[in-house]
């Protein structure tokens, strides 16, 4: 069998070197968020660890994620000591700085590991446009600015998703996958609005029968419902044991937060807010109710409640019901047709539901949508008409995370490289689509790849050429819109694609 | 390996698709072609695609662009280091007093607190700059308030300018370079765009340039763009480059001998051209004044407003008081003569020392080995000493190109001639290794460029270059850049310490010889234990710079023998010893050490 090149451990190599040079770069307050849980679990007894509030940046993540804390900072101890105490706050020597930004690196070998399966898994037709998808994933724009340069660790995360997404593609690693994905959301909860798919797909081929879903496979399901007990039991006995449960769950979620991020991210309510904004001025023509405490707290869009001046506002019951709404009939297709295709197109809508329709969303949950779909885009060329939007709109949308001039060329010249390389070789390796395609989508997507230049260029420069600090607000809001349409335009159209194949 | 032919044309053949350059191996088990090295893999969907260039070279651009702007993000020389910083304090420092003083006291100015030792086009180019910033936030270059400053966004604007001047000289250059060598060797250009992506990722240039903080790269991009109008027949144009190169950096003297010696070559052989020969001594004339003009022009101006010099300026300048016939203070072009005077006088300080600092060359490492202590002799004696074995160095190199003015020799020419400078002549920096580095590099994009032999000389020379300037670099605090970028440039080319499948081929399949593979591999054995040595064992209290004299000891030795290779190949390439009868033709490349 022949051998693609360049292979996944050349391009891991390149990349690393890339990263390494990197760690100087800006990084944001999640640096000092997960130096702070670094802090936390390496000199406080766990029980007190979902209570230490000396930092604001308290630890809001599920307790794995915390053992994982936990055991980076047994390794810490060699680097510096002083980041493991609660009252450095916004400590950062170089070692701290190289500490964190390399166990960001060497975990990510968990997403090269998953990747690398990934490609083993695909049957040989598709090795080629299976190997392109992982690269791409592994050089993913996302990844290098949330990860590398702002600081998160969602390679890792993200490596464990995949990991469970490429074990479902057999039966005899269902229940692994389970059991994976089931730690993931024990690691961060955001998961948890891919696990209706899950639960339809493992329900569907694991716990009942191929032929007849009244052909309940009992012993499956005492299996899996065990081993996903014993993750949970893992993860939050401890805390069940110390009676901390509300504590740990109100840390989890909380619902005080605003329903736009403080950068929107480009879903509905971007949009929504956007008309919002427009009809506060068109409201007088139009006759309609101004809400007038509300004018002046949109633009604004920081944490906290966001109320909207003409249109109605919005409840996170609301956004939980619609998102849930837009995940049905994609459940209800893989319910009926369980392959492994479908499970992963479904992964991919559930990501973009609770991205377009959510509380609260970050633009960095974007990559819950674009992850799932790189492994999908390569299908046939159909899915990478609704593909290329998305990577454009979905990475341009990442732009607002990084604004310091130092890295500006950085997240511009990467991310325009990677699309030139990605969507080139996509174009060459997508076959084509038995069914015709759908002319008006492909046109959509040229067009507006083709608007990203001047937009791209009119916010990092001509803004604030013509305005100064003035209006600041105004790119971020034109950057959410632009990849708003981006988003929900190859929403369509993947749903288009999915239900008419 | 084709047997070079004595004559100066070489039949153009037409390559089968799977010949190649170097870049190809057969796997032995399955019998599929696989990339030789792991830079070849990541060209490997350019190849089946047959992409074309236009996509190709700006992916290239980009990629390397990412390599050069995140080495930027790491300290500069100089950052927070009073009280005289580093280089970028003295770049910054030639902006604002171009800025901001009469042209007349460039080369008067305060030589003390980095006073412009450069040549005109420098100057040019921080005039240039530093206009520009001032346009940006003026604070930057004020004179006398600005020393030393190290604000956040200077420093974007001072990489960018960097980045932006390389963008606008260097690679373009390059380019050009790397396109006339392919057309002269017959390279496709699939190959081609590997081996620029080769010469572009030289970690020595990114890490002094984009590390330390230096613009070597505007002279070694006039140098690439001479050498390409040579390469491409237009030997006028190679003087103007030339003379812009020399106007930047007079390090570019290295280069000077075997630049002179080709371009009277072709003058000479096949036959005398006199046109040619008048052509280009006019054109170096006229260069030579365009490049001065602005300083005369200045001066004229200054002189018109009767501006007077600063009052520290010692007058007449000490080369003027060295002309034959004095000149009278009320002569028109007395002004005229003092600026061009003092100038020539900064740029070229005799009165410095042999070397600087510790540089692995031969001088240093003789004095610095205890073999042979130099500090007892006179100045004058050794600097004459200097000169002497510096010109019996470069008089081969400069005798064969002269005699055999062939394109494909330039590069051997060129790198003979600046390794001969870099290891015997005078007041040489750690940095002059660029400018040999720079032709023998070029060496990958020549016919089985890059095949073993070729691909592990340069990569040697290259990581020893880059070895013996980490002293400097750990000063800069970017010792981690340092082994980022060697190392994936080894990882890239498929050599030592990251892999060894390059000494692995034989001698017959255009492998190295035994004897280089043993001087290698050493070599490498050397600077790796070198490394653990330098982190770990602290140097004994009575030497302290043991590791340093280690470092200039074992690198002036690897470049002795990178001087003696490109020599040797030279001669063999150059047919010279088939004319003599030495070996027969043809049949020479039997024999051939690599």
């Amino acid at each position: 069998m022949a051998e693609h090149y360049p292979t996944l451990m050349q391009t891991a190599v390149a990349a690393t070197a890339l990263k390494i040079l990197l760690w100087p770069a800006y990084k944001s307050t999640d640096f000092e968020v997960h130096r702070n849980w670094l802090a936390i679990t390496h000199s406080l007894p766990l029980k007190e660890w979902y209570y230490e509030t000396t930092s604001e940046w308290t630890l809001d993540y599920p307790p794995f994620f915390a053992y994982f804390e936990w055991l980076m900072s047994q390794a810490a101890v060699f680097a510096d000591t002083a980041m493991l105490q609660v009252k450095n706050l916004d400590y950062d020597s170089w070692q701290t700085v190289h500490f964190q930004r390399a166990t960001v690196m060497i975990t990510e070998s968990v997403l090269i590991y998953a990747l690398y399966l990934f490609i083993q898994s695909s049957p040989a037709a598709s090795k080629k446009q299976s190997h392109a998808a992982a690269l791409s994933i592994l050089l993913s724009p996302g990844l290098l600015i949330i990860d590398h340069i702002h600081f998160q660790y969602n390679g890792f995360l993200y490596g464990v998703l995949i990991l469970s997404i490429v074990l479902a593609r057999k039966p005899s690693g269902l229940l692994a996958s389970g059991v994976a994905f089931a730690a993931l959301l024990c690691l961060k909860h955001i998961y948890l609005y891919l696990a209706p798919a899950y639960f339809v797909y493992l329900l569907r081929t694991y716990c009942l029968g191929p032929r007849s879903i009244f052909d309940i496979r009992l012993a499956n399901c005492i299996k899996l419902g065990v081993a996903i007990g014993i993750v949970a039991a893992l993860a939050f006995g401890p805390f069940v044991y110390y009676g901390q449960m509300p504590q740990v769950l109100s840390r989890l979620f909380p619902f005080s937060r605003g329903l736009c991020h403080a950068y929107w991210a480009p879903n509905v309510w971007a949009m929504y807010s956007f008309s919002d904004r427009v009809l506060i001025y068109a409201a007088p023509y139009l006759k309609l109710p101004v809400n007038y405490d509300a004018v002046n707290s949109v633009t604004r869009g920081l944490v906290g409640d966001t109320s909207f001046a003409v249109l109605p506002n919005i409840t996170p019951r609301m956004t939980f019901v619609l998102t849930l709404a837009a995940q049905i009939p994609a459940l209800a297709k893989l319910f009926f047709q369980p392959t492994w295709d479908n499970f992963v197109a479904t992964l991919t809508l559930c990501g973009y539901a609770s991205f377009l329709f959510g509380w609260h969303v970050h633009e960095k949950a974007i990559l819950l949508v674009i992850i799932p779909f790189s492994l999908l885009a390569l299908k046939d060329r159909r899915y990478l008409g609704a593909f290329r939007p998305l990577a454009v709109s979905g990475h341009v949308s990442l732009f607002p995370l990084l604004f310091t001039a130092m890295e500006f060329p950085v997240k511009v010249v990467y991310t325009i490289l990677w699309l030139i390389v990605f969507l080139l070789a996509f174009e060459r390796l997508a076959p084509a689509s038995e069914k015709p395609r759908v002319f008006l989508l492909d046109r959509f997507s040229l067009l507006y790849i083709a608007v990203a230049i001047p937009l791209i260029a009119y916010c990092s420069l001509v803004h604030q050429l013509l305005f100064g600090a003035r209006f600041e607000f105004l790119p971020l809001m034109f950057i959410s819109s632009y990849s708003a349409v981006g988003v929900v335009g190859s929403w369509i159209g993947f749903l288009v694609v999915f239900f008419t194949s | 390996m084709a047997p070079p032919t004595a004559s100066s044309h070489r039949p153009r053949k037409k390559r089968k698709p799977d010949a190649s350059n170097g870049t190809i191996t057969l796997n032995n088990t399955t019998k599929q072609e696989q990339p030789a090295f792991p830079l070849v893999a990541f060209f490997w969907p350019a190849r089946t695609a047959n992409l074309s260039q236009w996509i190709t070279i700006p992916i290239i651009l980009m990629v390397v662009f990412l390599f050069r702007w995140c080495t930027s993000l790491w300290p500069y020389s100089g950052y927070q280091k009073p009280p005289m910083h580093g280089d970028f304090e003295a770049q910054r420092h030639w902006m604002e007093l171009t800025i901001h003083l009469p042209m007349t006291h460039w080369y008067f100015h305060n030589l003390e607190w980095w006073g412009l030792d450069y040549p005109p086009l420098t100057a040019y180019h921080s005039w240039m700059l530093g206009q520009i910033g001032h346009l940006v936030n003026p604070s930057w270059f004020a004179l006398y308030q600005s020393q030393g400053i190290d604000d956040a966004n200077l420093k974007v604007f001072m990489r960018a300018t960097v980045i932006a001047s390389e963008y606008l000289v260097y690679i373009p250059a390059a380019v050009l370079c790397v396109r006339q060598l392919a057309k002269l060797h017959n390279v496709n250009a699939w190959e081609s765009s590997v081996a620029l992506t080769a010469i572009l990722m030289q970690p020595a240039t990114i890490l002094i340039d984009h590390g330390h903080f230096q613009y070597n790269t505007v002279m070694l991009g006039f140098m690439l763009a001479t050498t390409a109008s040579m390469l491409a027949g237009r030997p006028l144009w190679s003087c103007i480059f030339f003379v812009a190169t020399l106007g930047f950096k007079q390090m570019a003297l290295f280069y000077a001998p075997a630049v002179a010696a080709y371009l009277a070559g072709i003058c000479l052989f096949p036959r005398l051209d006199i046109p040619r020969l008048f052509g280009i001594a006019i054109i170096t004339l006229v260069s030579f004044g365009a490049l001065f003009l602005p300083l005369l022009l200045g001066t004229a101006f200054d002189t018109y407003r009767s501006v007077p010099l600063p009052t520290d300026a010692v007058l007449p300048p000490p080369l003027m008081s060295a002309l034959p016939s004095t000149v009278s203070e009320k002569a028109w072009y007395y002004p005229y003569l003092i600026q061009l005077t003092q100038s020539i006088h900064r740029i070229f300080p005799f009165a410095r020392g042999l070397f600087e600092d510790k540089v692995a060359n031969l001088w240093c490492a003789l004095h610095t080995s205890g073999v042979h202590k130099l500090h007892n002799y006179d100045a004058t004696v050794l600097s004459r000493a200097a000169l002497a074995l510096t010109l019996t160095a470069i008089l081969p190199p400069c005798l064969l190109i002269f005699l055999k003015p062939r394109k494909d020799l330039l590069p051997y020419a060129l790198a003979t001639t600046a390794w001969a400078f870099f290891l015997c002549s005078y007041q040489v920096h750690e940095k002059n290794v660029l400018l040999p580095l720079l032709p023998m590099t070029l060496l990958l994009a020549t016919e089985s460029g890059l095949k073993a032999a070729t691909r592990a000389w340069v990569g040697y020379a290259n990581t020893l270059a880059c070895w013996t300037m980490f002293p400097l670099l750990v000063r800069d605090e970017l010792r981690i850049p340092y082994f980022v970028l060697t190392g994936l440039r080894t990882y890239l080319m498929g050599l030592p310490p990251c892999s060894i499948s390059a000494y692995t081929v034989s001698a017959e399949e255009g492998g190295l010889s035994l004897v280089s593979k043993l001087i290698h591999l050493s070599t490498y054995a050397g600077m790796v234990a070198w490394h653990f040595a330098e982190a770990f064992v602290p140097a004994p209290a009575e030497k302290p710079d043991l590791w340093v004299v280690a470092n200039v000891c074992l690198g002036a030795g690897g470049f002795g023998v990178c001087y003696l290779w490109c020599l040797w190949r030279l001669v063999e390439e150059s047919g010279v010893l088939s004319d003599l009868g030495i070996t027969k033709k043809k049949r020479m490349d039997e024999k051939k050490m690599q």
